[in-house]
Order: C-alpha cells, then sequence, then structure tokens
C-alpha cells in the first residue's frame, strides 16, 4: 500500500513536469512562427479612408489611359484621386461604362492606398483582367498595366 | 511543409498536453495508475483531428495555429471542468461536439465568400438585439445570480448574448466598412443607425445587469469605430461618455457600488452588516466571500501549483469553497493547480491567440474583412482581460465567462464560430499572396 501511494505520487509529480514543460514546446513553436512573421513588412489595419490621413503628403497616385471601349472617347486620360474609384455599369459608379454590356452594375474599384493603386473586383459576372489573368484577389498595379473591365481597357499609368 | 501538415503536427502535441493534464486528474481522482485515464485524450484527439479535415478542406492555406491554440484552451478547461466535476465535463464535453460541428458548418457554409455577409448588416444588427433581449421575455428568460442572461428551454439552458456578440461585430464592421468615408467627416446622420442599434443593445445589457457584457460591446464598439475612421477623437468622446455612465451606473445602482466595494475593499476587520444574514460578519465571509476565496486559491498554487488534480476546492464538509468556480472562477481554479508557471502558460496563448488575430487582420485584403477580424480579436482579448482583471482584482469583478476555458454552452459555441471566421479570414488573405 505504501508503495502504490509512492508509485502515485510520484506519477503524479512526472505528469505534473510533463504537462508543463509540454506546454512551453507548444507556446514556443507558435511564438517562433509568429516572430517571424512580424519582422516582413506590413500594412496598417487600420482602415481610414486614405484621402483624409496623406492628402498633405502623399503624391497623386496616377491615371488610366483609356485603351479601348464602347462608350469612353479612346486615349482618354481620368486622372485618379486619392479617392477609391469605382467603376461599373451601374448608375451610382464615380465611372460609367453605360454601353458596355459585358461590365457587371458594380464592376471594380481602384483603391488608391499608401502603397500605390489596388484594383479589386466587386463580384463581377464576367471578372476583371489585369495583363490579361483574372483577378481572384485585389491586386497592386504596376505602372503600364492593362485592366479590362467588361470590354473596356484601360492603361494604368504612374 | 503545407499550413494543414504544421496544423496536424501541432495538434498532436495539443494531444499529447490533454493526454498529461488529463492523466494526472485522473490518476490524483482514483489513487491508482490506470491506462482509463488515456481514453479522454483519445476522445479529443478524434474530435480535433475531424475540424482539422474540415478545414483542410474548406481553408487549405489558412493560419496552422488558430484552431491548436483554441483547441488547447478548450482541453485545458474540460480538463479542469472534470476535475471539479464529472458530471458537468460530460455536459461540456457535448457542448465542445456541438462547437466544433458549428465551426464545421460555418467553415463549410461561408467557404466560398464570406463578404457577402456584408449585404445583410441590418439583419445582423438587429439578431445581436433579439439575441440579447431573449433572456428578458417572460417564460423562457432565466436569471442566474442576479443576471438575467439566460434562455432555458427543457434541460437546455443557453446565454444568447454571446453570440449576439459575433452578430453585433458583424454588424458593426460592415456598417462602419459601407459608411467610414462619410463617417471620417463627422456628420451626425450618418451615425443614426449605428447609434440606435448599439444604444439599444448598451440599455438591454444594463437593464438585465450584465455589466461585464456592457463594458465588452462598449470597447469594441470604440475599437471597430477607430480602426474605421482613425479619428482618436471619437475614442475620446467614447471614453469620456464611458466614464460619465459609469459614474451615473454608480450613483443609481446599488448594486454596481457593491461591486465597488468589494473590489476596493474587499477585507473588513470589523464585523459589518452583511446581506441575507442577521449576525454581523467580517465582508470577507459575506459579499466578497468569493473574491477573497478564490484570491487565496491562487496564491496556494504558488510557483508551480500543486498539481492538476490536487488542488483544495472543497470544505471539509464537503461543499463547494468558491461558488461559480468552473464558470466565472475557472481561471483561480487553473492557478491554485498549475501554479505561476502554467497560469503564465495560459495567458501567453491567450496573448498569442490575440496576435495571431491581429496579425490576420493586418495582411487581409479588404476592408470589411479587417475590421471583422480585428474586432472579433479585440473582444477575444478584451473577455479575457475583463475576467482574469476582475479575479486578480485589478478591475471590478464583473461575470463573464473566459474564451474557451469556462463551463457554458453558449460561449464555447460562440468562441468556435468564432474561431471559424478567423480562419476564413486569413484563408483569403493567404490565397492572395
Amino acid at each position: 500500500m505504501a508503495l502504490a501511494s509512492t508509485s502515485v505520487d510520484g506519477a503524479l509529480l512526472a505528469l505534473k513536469i510533463a504537462f508543463i514543460v509540454l506546454l512551453y514546446v507548444f507556446i514556443w513553436r507558435v511564438i517562433r512562427v509568429a516572430s517571424r512573421e512580424m519582422r516582413t513588412p506590413q500594412d496598417s489595419f487600420v482602415t481610414a479612408p486614405l484621402a483624409e490621413r496623406h492628402e498633405k503628403r502623399a503624391p497623386r497616385p496616377g491615371s488610366l489611359v483609356v485603351v479601348s471601349s464602347p462608350n469612353l472617347e479612346e486615349n482618354e486620360r481620368l486622372e485618379l484621386t486619392h479617392e477609391p474609384l469605382t467603376v461599373g455599369r451601374g448608375p451610382l459608379n464615380d465611372l460609367q461604362l453605360l454601353e458596355d454590356d459585358f461590365a457587371s452594375g458594380r464592376h471594380a474599384l481602384f483603391d488608391p492606398r499608401r502603397d500605390g493603386v489596388w484594383i479589386e473586383d466587386l463580384g463581377s459576372t464576367n471578372g476583371t483582367f489585369v495583363n490579361g489573368v483574372r483577378l481572384t484577389s485585389p491586386r497592386h498595379l504596376a505602372s503600364g498595366d492593362i485592366v479590362r473591365i467588361g470590354e473596356t481597357d484601360f492603361r494604368y499609368e504612374r | 511543409m503545407s499550413a494543414r501538415t504544421r496544423e496536424l503536427l501541432i495538434l498532436i502535441l495539443v494531444g499529447l498536453i490533454t493526454a498529461t493534464g488529463f492523466a494526472s486528474v485522473y490518476i490524483a481522482r482514483q489513487n491508482e495508475i490506470s491506462p482509463e485515464s488515456l481514453s479522454y485524450a483519445g476522445f479529443f484527439f478524434v474530435l480535433y483531428l475531424i475540424a482539422h479535415v474540415v478545414a483542410r478542406f474548406t481553408v487549405p492555406d489558412a493560419d496552422s495555429y488558430l484552431l491548436p491554440m483554441a483547441a488547447l484552451l478548450t482541453a485545458i478547461g474540460l480538463t479542469e471542468i472534470y476535475r471539479l466535476g464529472p458530471t458537468d465535463a460530460l455536459r461540456q464535453g457535448l457542448w465542445v461536439v456541438i462547437g466544433v460541428a458549428a465551426f464545421a458548418g460555418t467553415l463549410i457554409t461561408l467557404r466560398h465568400d464570406f463578404r457577402r455577409l456584408e449585404s445583410y448588416k441590418y439583419l445582423f444588427g438587429l439578431s445581436a438585439l433579439g439575441l440579447l433581449f431573449l433572456p428578458a421575455l417572460p417564460k423562457i428568460g432565466h436569471s442566474v445570480n442576479g443576471a438575467r442572461l439566460w434562455v432555458r428551454i427543457g434541460s437546455l439552458q443557453f446565454q444568447p448574448g454571446e453570440l449576439g456578440k459575433i452578430a453585433m461585430i458583424v454588424f458593426l464592421a460592415a456598417y462602419l466598412h459601407s459608411k467610414q468615408e462619410v463617417l471620417a467627416q463627422g456628420r451626425p446622420k450618418d451615425f443614426g443607425p449605428l447609434l440606435a442599434i448599439w444604444g439599444c443593445a448598451m440599455l438591454v445589457l444594463v437593464a438585465t445587469h450584465d455589466l461585464g457584457s456592457a463594458l465588452l460591446f462598449f470597447g469594441i464598439f470604440l475599437a471597430i469605430l477607430y480602426l474605421a475612421t482613425a479619428r482618436l477623437l471619437y475614442v475620446g468622446v467614447g471614453l469620456v461618455l464611458f466614464l460619465a455612465g459609469s459614474a451615473g451606473v454608480y450613483e443609481t445602482t446599488a448594486h454596481v457600488r457593491d461591486r465597488v466595494t468589494i473590489w476596493l475593499h474587499p477585507w473588513t476587520t470589523q464585523a459589518i452588516p452583511c446581506p441575507g444574514h442577521t449576525a454581523l460578519m467580517p465582508r470577507q465571509e459575506c459579499a466578497s466571500y468569493q473574491l477573497v476565496k478564490s484570491l487565496y486559491s491562487i496564491a496556494a498554487g504558488g510557483f508551480s501549483g500543486t498539481g492538476l488534480g490536487k488542488g483544495t476546492f472543497t470544505l471539509p464538509s464537503g461543499g463547494n469553497l468558491i461558488p461559480d468556480l468552473n464558470t466565472d472562477f475557472i481561471f483561480s481554479a487553473l492557478a491554485q493547480e498549475l501554479g505561476l508557471v502554467g497560469i503564465a502558460a495560459i495567458l501567453l496563448v491567450f496573448m498569442l491567440f490575440t496576435v495571431r488575430g491581429f496579425r490576420i487582420a493586418l495582411v487581409a485584403g479588404d476592408g470589411f474583412s479587417k475590421l471583422v477580424c480585428a474586432g472579433l480579436t479585440f473582444g477575444f482579448a478584451l473577455q479575457t482581460f475583463i475576467i482574469i482583471g476582475g479575479i486578480v482584482r485589478l478591475i471590478p469583478l464583473t461575470g463573464i465567462t473566459l474564451p474557451f476555458i469556462s463551463y457554458g454552452g453558449s460561449s464555447v459555441v460562440a468562441n468556435f464560430i468564432l474561431l471559424a471566421a478567423l480562419m476564413l479570414i486569413s484563408q483569403r488573405a493567404n490565397e492572395a499572396a
């Protein structure tokens, strides 16, 4: 009986130590990855409208040149501001594509952020393409990129 | 190595931790070493394996550490609940199964695009209100310890406010995201719907004496408002309103005054009148009995604790030393059995969960996801702070659950839905990269 209770106590002590050690091994594993990721550059998650925060120092974000379009003038240049610009066939868009039957009501969004202009598809039927590749998530635009919305092609220039 | 394979490996580690913890409780209880003690860890491991497989199919690129951290906290919580009372543990085990089912259900339903939830924002706002209001209804509403937070249908008890919290965060994020341009300019009329829904929620919470949740909702509101507008002014105004509101509630509500007195002066040297008793007794034997005994329990743990299963939680007569030990006060039970080393580890896991959540908000591609993710994570962190801060007497104690650990079905289910939401947002952000 005495022997049994010693072995129970011994087992409990071993389990107690093992529990704490394993717990810290777990934490160490998670921290290792977290600290590695924290060193990579990142955006802020304060999502304030960019215009307000940066209007004083940020340069103009660039412009869109119409390459081909059913209703817009070719080579027309549209200056982007720091406000996001929505594009689509519907009347509530900042830029309306009236005769473009392949454009959705709310089609895409040009979103000027601190690190440049991003394009985002707003769930359009026919998709938004950058240099012929269909967007699956917001994408950072580089100067000279061709953005296709419906049957309208824009060239982004900084 | 893919994100899910990494998750599986770390889940195996969680399984080992669960096995050691439960074996310790089981051996201490039975006073003999037997292999049965491992069956429980086996059950847990299979359950999380199912969650893992669902995640593998629905969110293959999502963060690898969220599910293991939630699994670990739930397992530790359930182990401690079993240690305090095996019957409660059985019911809680059932709730964890339901929680994992809710997790899987959320992932499967929303795997294509959770962002469509944004268009149902008013539905979320109103259902948040509905859920908060349910316990106040006659017949199904039910009070526990002076706070009317429960809904009872048959033998099933549920605290709908926990789900209301998530619905409210989705509403706030969706509303603020769609209106952030105009809100930042500060025209009062744009705030109308926002203040109406949120104000009603605060009223319901204060009226039902759910001060912990009221504090939580207030904090979440200010945090999301700041994240969406970057105007510190709103936070400042909010804090001033909070102080004014607190002072008002303090003056008018005896219940709140008692909480503050218990917080500041839990011990008295002289016997004072005790509500509900005719005899005079010191406050630590009366109104602050629970808090003081919980502090003694934390102190008894010392540096390395008594070991799981070996703490003292019952009176020599067999009654419970601390009321509500497995819900609001589970932290002090764990502090006694795991000691400073162990409880610090658990706090670290909470902190890391929060860090991962904010990290996902950072990399999320669109504003709505960022706000939902940061809002949910902030709510999780603030809730942990409110209850632990209350237990260690940093702030006045308000009864609220410790996420993933406390006994309580609604809390477990709500937190698993929160976990699923973070993983969905993480999946979308990582997919894009």
